[in-house]
């Protein structure tokens, strides 16, 4: 019987990085098959263009046994490809059964639609009310929409990105019966996902990515969570820039038991959070987008408040019922995630976005009036010392690369010698040597005394900055401890929902 | 010949500053020229309506009273557009400043002193902001929509004056007609040029543009407005509340607004009639745009309209145009220059057939 | 109250409600396609002249009602052009527009004042049309029963045909039906072009069916009303059909409430005209506080279409 789905030597370049080297694997009818790496693995890369989002430079794509190039997304579902996206895009005041009917390719009168989609529904024990507007529905709920949707395909192949980062674990069960009975009939899944235990559970067979190449494809029964990490992330660790037993100084940040309320159906809020940084020394904070990193670097920012003033101290002082501008005044320092519309704006001067965060704690206010010669100054410093390639203080934000963006809002912060700076994903689409500097300049300030705290999915770049380490997953903090401690296969297990406590069986 | 649409890497200063410019010029143009095809006197309409306000100078104390108004407007209103708050009551808030006005010279007819001008300018002030608080309440409470709230308001207010001048208020010496008293002298406002027209509004209006420069390009509150704006969730980030900054929008534009109506019922009217709303309000926000939301630009902005308001009357007489040529000169400018801003942000490419490789 | 005095009232009320009826069914459609066009107003002016003049010079009704349409789209075409494929600022082109109506219309007016057209007769026969009672319910214009017939199609075409679906999907989230592979600006081009033949017919309403001649600015403002009660009823095609009667009615009780002499006399004229706006505030807050995302706003409502490729 030939293989439902089978790669051979797909290869996929984009401009400075290599997304996708001469992966080849194949997946039987019938079998649940994991695709399994890192964030920047490879693994949405290679899946899109399965579905045909996008095509291959070089490499054969074959569909039980034929050849076959997959031009777009309808011709992937006219072979029997159906996706289920991680982010789902739906309309919220419409109901299930509108949503489902726009999805479709084909037109179907709404009472034979009606009909089939609670044929599958019955079929699959996925509860749903048809006729329900979208926005009343939990997240599981709105996942099942586009499960339902893929199913109407009568589908041979099922591709599930990251189903379960948002799925509460009796949905995850319910989530794993169909998928079984899916199996059982016949249709194969290709299940992209990170967590490890899960993938254990559910899965027949795994392919492993990491940095683009294929690792191995295994049996996730076969093997322990520990080899199944160490082929994820690597054996080769133990980078580290700066000698061992440095000594630290006194607690700078101390955060205790610090949680957020949850804003909106796809945020992750942190709870019970609690951790200590000392002057001098670099937590890093690991763990895979949508784990609640946002939450935890708008707690600490100040753009979210706490309702405990004690959450959060610096120095010893209560800080967490503070907003943004008077953390900064008592030393705290923060770069969130997103460059653009958020730790910069596009349309104004460097100058200008100087003003944003600097203007208290360097002194650019006087009376209410800005003193624009010395933001101008101050932003021809971080220029100059940050090796920024910018036209001058007058230089737009949007007008700057990725890489230089970073470097010059990293130097905005650091600069501001602050006594605690928290960032978040310093490097994220960063050129290899601005990366470089920006590890450096970290290093450099924490050696000056200040505690920092780096949140990032580059596990690399973690364990190249980090003293100490911890891993958040939903929205929990592990416990952190001096980088050298931590093993492989823990920090994977870690990243994959595994907390010390629940250890997987 | 394909054109295609490409993002600039940095906004053009030639064109932000250009195409309120090149919209006058172009209305000039297609005006005559649609004008002309229309039967009238396209030529003569637009040397009518642009030029001989600029050349009569009797004309000129016309055009200081008109643009007073429209200027400080129009600055409440660009600084509020900079935050992205929509306020479209300024007609709303511009009347109930002009209520307030009178409120106080009725109450203090007669009985007045020095002091009285100062009040009522306090008065209209206060007036137009209280009116903007409401949007500004439901806002930032109930997340509702200012546009629909502070239109709906407006015309609520214009109810208001034609209740107050047809009881309340009515002058008993007036003969039945809806209307005010007239103020006593120490409730109106100076003539700064004796002989003229022009009041003390004129330069008020000026000193107001320019503080309003100054404080928008120099001072954190400018800084916040603009931030807020631009992007909120920087704006939060660098510690900027979005709910005091639509507060102070509000409160600030609506203040304004209603200073200009409180001036102009002191000044032109001297006292309250129904035809008190002349839609100032409305024509500001084209004011605030052509002006490119910049204070200063509201100036240069303010000007141009009140050429054409005062062109138009001019155009009645001489050459026998109706006035509501005006309206339609200004909207084409207004639309001209809503065309031309995409040009600010992305330039015109011409695109040349080649063969697109597969993605 | 005597029967004769109630079936004034209908009548009236029923004309008033009519050209408010048909501009805000034209909005609703643009609304809910997540576009917010504040010039109705102004469309409804050249609608008006338009329908005056071919009126005027032709007598022919009905090809008055269907230029003045055509007039409509026309105007709503420049909105369409500077919003759509300009992305301009649709709150500022909106008032551009009405300013433009306003003035065009004005113009174009010139030496048409006190020039009488006939009003546009009842649609049933004369038995019926004038009977004392049953003109309640024959007793209209075709303009009439054509706003009734669009109230039904409106609400039809949104809820249960497929290119109202697609229509509604735009308003909701343009990025998301524009990657499932719908046209957004043409679905957009549509919904402004189908709006502003409605002003165009609700404008033409008024020389042609409640005063016979033209005067500027003779709608009055009757299109910001229409843009209110669009809101007011939470963009529901059925809820739009009792608040324009509502609005009609509360339009015209000042008359008989003066003339009635009761206690709603003591209620002062301007009060009356002013309730509506007032009313559309109140229910704004109300719809916020009750925060059922079936009664909000289309989620793009306002907002220029900007896919990121």
């Amino acid at each position: 019987m030939p293989n439902r789905l089978e790669l051979s030597g797909i290869t996929k370049q984009f401009p400075g990085v290599l997304a996708n080297d001469n992966v080849s694997f194949a997946v039987k009818p019938g079998e649940i098959h994991a695709l399994l790496g890192e964030n920047g693995a490879g693994k949405s890369t290679l899946v899109k263009m399965i579905y045909g989002i996008m095509q291959p430079d070089s490499g054969e794509i074959r569909w039980n046994g034929e050849p076959v190039v997959v031009p777009n997304p309808k011709a992937a579902r006219r072979l029997g490809i159906g996706m289920v996206f991680q982010h789902f895009s739906l309309f919220e005041a419409l109901t299930v059964l509108e949503n489902i009917a726009l999805g479709m390719d084909a037109k179907i009168p709404s009472r034979e639609l009606e009909a089939r989609i609670r044929e599958v529904m019955q079929t699959y024990g996925l509860a749903l009310d048809p006729h329900r507007t979208v926005a009343t529905l939990s997240v599981g709920e709105r996942q099942r929409i586009e499960i339902v949707r893929a199913l109407l395909l009568n589908p041979q192949l099922l591709i599930m990105d990251e189903p379960t980062s948002v799925l509460t674990p009796q949905e995850v069960e319910q989530l794993f019966t169909v998928l079984r009975q899916l199996a059982s009939e016949g249709c194969s899944i290709l299940y992209i996902s990170h967590k490890l235990h899960e993938i254990k559970a559910l899965c027949d067979t795994a392919t492993i990515l990491r940095g683009g190449k294929l690792v191995d494809t295994c049996d996730p029964k076969e093997e322990t969570s520990r080899s199944m990490a160490e082929k994820m992330i690597g054996t080769g660790l133990k980078d580290i820039v700066k000698p061992a037993g440095r000594s630290f100084g006194e607690p700078k940040l101390v955060v205790n038991r610090l949680l957020t309320h949850r804003t909106g159906h796809f945020d992750v809020p942190v709870t019970d959070v609690s951790f200590t940084v000392r002057a001098g020394e670099i937590l890093g904070i690991a763990g895979v987008a949508g784990n609640g990193q946002n939450a935890l670097l708008d707690a600490l920012s100040g753009e979210i408040r706490s309702e405990d003033r004690e959450a959060i101290t610096i120095d010893g002082k209560a800080i967490g019922h503070m907003d943004t501008t008077e953390r900064r005044r008592h030393g705290l320092c923060a770069v969130p995630e997103e460059r653009n519309g958020h730790a910069a704006v596009a349309d104004f001067s460097l100058s200008d976005n100087s003003v944003l965060t600097a203007r208290d704690r360097l002194g650019m206010v006087v009376m209410g009036l800005i003193n624009s010669g010395a933001a101008r100054t101050y932003t021809g410093k971080v220029i100059a010392d940050f090796a920024v390639k910018a036209l001058g203080p007058a230089a737009t934000a949007g007008s700057l690369s990725g890489g230089n963006l970073q470097k010059y809002i990293m130097g905005r912060e650091i600069l501001q010698k602050p006594t605690v700076l928290v960032v978040s994903q310093p490097t994220w689409g960063v050129d290899a040597g601005a990366a470089a500097a920006i590890h450096q300049a970290l290093v450099d300030l924490a050696a000056a005394g200040s505690a920092i705290v780096v949140i990032s999915q580059d596990l690399d770049e973690l364990r190249t900055l980090s003293d100490t380490l911890a891993v958040i997953n939903m929205g929990r903090l592990s416990e952190s401890r001096p980088v050298a401690e931590f093993s492989v296969d823990e920090i994977g297990l870690l990243m994959g929902g595994v907390h010390g406590a629940e250890a997987a069986a | 010949m394909q054109f295609r649409l490409e993002k600039r890497p940095e906004p053009s200063r030639l064109m932000l500053y250009g195409t309120p410019v090149a919209a006058v010029v172009l209305t000039m143009f297609i005006g005559a020229i649609i004008f002309s095809l229309i039967g009238y006197d396209g030529i003569g309409a637009v040397r009518e309506i642009f030029f001989t306000p600029l050349t009569n100078a009797f004309k000129w104390q016309d055009l200081g009273v008109k643009a007073a108004p429209l200027i400080i407007i129009g600055v409440g209103l660009s600084i509020a557009y900079r935050a992205n708050v929509w306020n479209i009551g300024a007609e709303g808030q511009y009347i109930m400043g002009g209520l307030a006005a009178p409120w106080g010279a009725l109450a203090s007819h007669g009985a007045g002193g020095w002091w009285t001008l100062p009040a009522m300018m306090i008065a209209g002030v206060a007036g137009g902001a209280a009116y903007a608080a409401i949007p500004a309440l439901l806002r930032t409470r109930l997340n509702v929509n200012e546009i629909l709230t502070s239109l709906m308001l407006t015309y609520a207010s214009v109810q208001l004056i034609y209740y107050l001048v047809r009881a309340p208020w009515k002058d008993p010496m007036g003969m039945g007609f809806p209307q005010t008293r007239r103020f006593a002298s120490e409730a109106l406002l100076p003539n700064i040029i004796p002989g003229t027209i022009v009041h003390a509004g004129v330069p008020i209006a000026i000193i107001v543009a320019l503080v309003a420069w100054f404080i928008m390009t120099r001072s954190v509150f400018g800084y916040q407005m603009r931030v807020v704006g631009a992007a909120p969730h920087a704006a939060r980030y660098g510690g900027f509340s979005e709910n005091k900054t639509i507060w102070l929008a509000l409160l600030v534009s609506g203040g304004l607004a209603g200073l200009a109506g409180m001036l102009e019922v002191a000044g032109p009217f001297q006292r309250m009639v129904p035809g008190f709303p002349t839609n100032y309000g409305f024509t500001a926000i084209i004011v605030a745009f052509l002006g490119r939301l910049n204070p200063l630009g509201v100036i240069f902005a303010g000007i141009v309209m009140a050429i054409t308001f005062v062109g138009g009357e001019i155009a009645q007489t001489t050459i026998g145009l109706s006035n509501s040529a005006t309206g339609v000169f200004q909207a084409m400018m207004l639309f001209f220059l809503l065309a031309g801003d995409i040009l600010v942000r992305y330039r015109v490419r011409r695109v040349t057939p080649q063969v697109e490789a597969r993605a | 109250m005597s029967l004769e005095l109630t079936i004034a009232i209908i009548v009236t009320v029923v004309g008033a409600s009519t050209p408010i009826l048909i501009a805000a069914l034209g909005e609703l459609v643009v609304e809910k396609s997540g576009v917010l066009n504040l010039g109705v107003e102004g469309m409804m002016l050249v609608g008006a002249i338009t329908g005056f003049v071919v009126a005027f010079t032709t007598g022919n009704h009905y090809l008055a009602i269907l230029l003045a349409a055509a007039a409509g789209v026309a105007t709503s075409m420049i909105f369409g052009f500077l919003t759509l494929s300009l992305s301009a600022n649709q709150t500022a082109t909106g008032l551009a527009l009405t300013i433009f109506g306003t003035g065009f219309s004005a113009l174009a007016g010139q030496g048409y004042s006190a020039r009488p057209v006939t009003l546009l007769g009842p649609l049933f026969p004369a038995e019926l049309a004038t009977h004392p009672i049953w003109r309640v319910l024959f007793g209209y214009s075709a303009l009439v029963y054509f706003s009734l017939a669009m109230v039904f199609a409106v609400w039809w075409f949104l809820k249960k045909s497929r290119a109202g679906l697609i229509l509604r999907a735009v308003g909701e989230n343009d990025l998301s039906a524009h990657s499932i592979g719908y046209s957004v600006i043409g679905v957009r081009y549509a919904a402004v072009a189908f709006g502003g033949a409605m002003a165009g017919i609700a404008g033409a309403c008024f020389p042609l069916l409640l005063t016979p001649q033209w005067a500027e600015r003779m709608t009055a403002g009757r299109g910001w009303i229409a843009v209110a009660l669009v809101v007011f009823a939470s963009w529901k095609p059925f809820r739009l059909l009792a608040g324009a009667y509502l609005f009609g009615l509360v339009m015209t009780m000042e008359l008989y409430a003066k003339a009635s002499g009761g206690p709603l006399s003591a209620i002062p004229a301007e009060l009356w005209s002013a309730m509506p706006y007032l009313a559309t505030v109140v229910v704004l807050v109300l719809i916020s506080i009750r925060r059922d995302a079936s009664t909000n706003a289309p989620a793009c409502l306002g907002r220029p279409f900007l896919p990121s490729n």
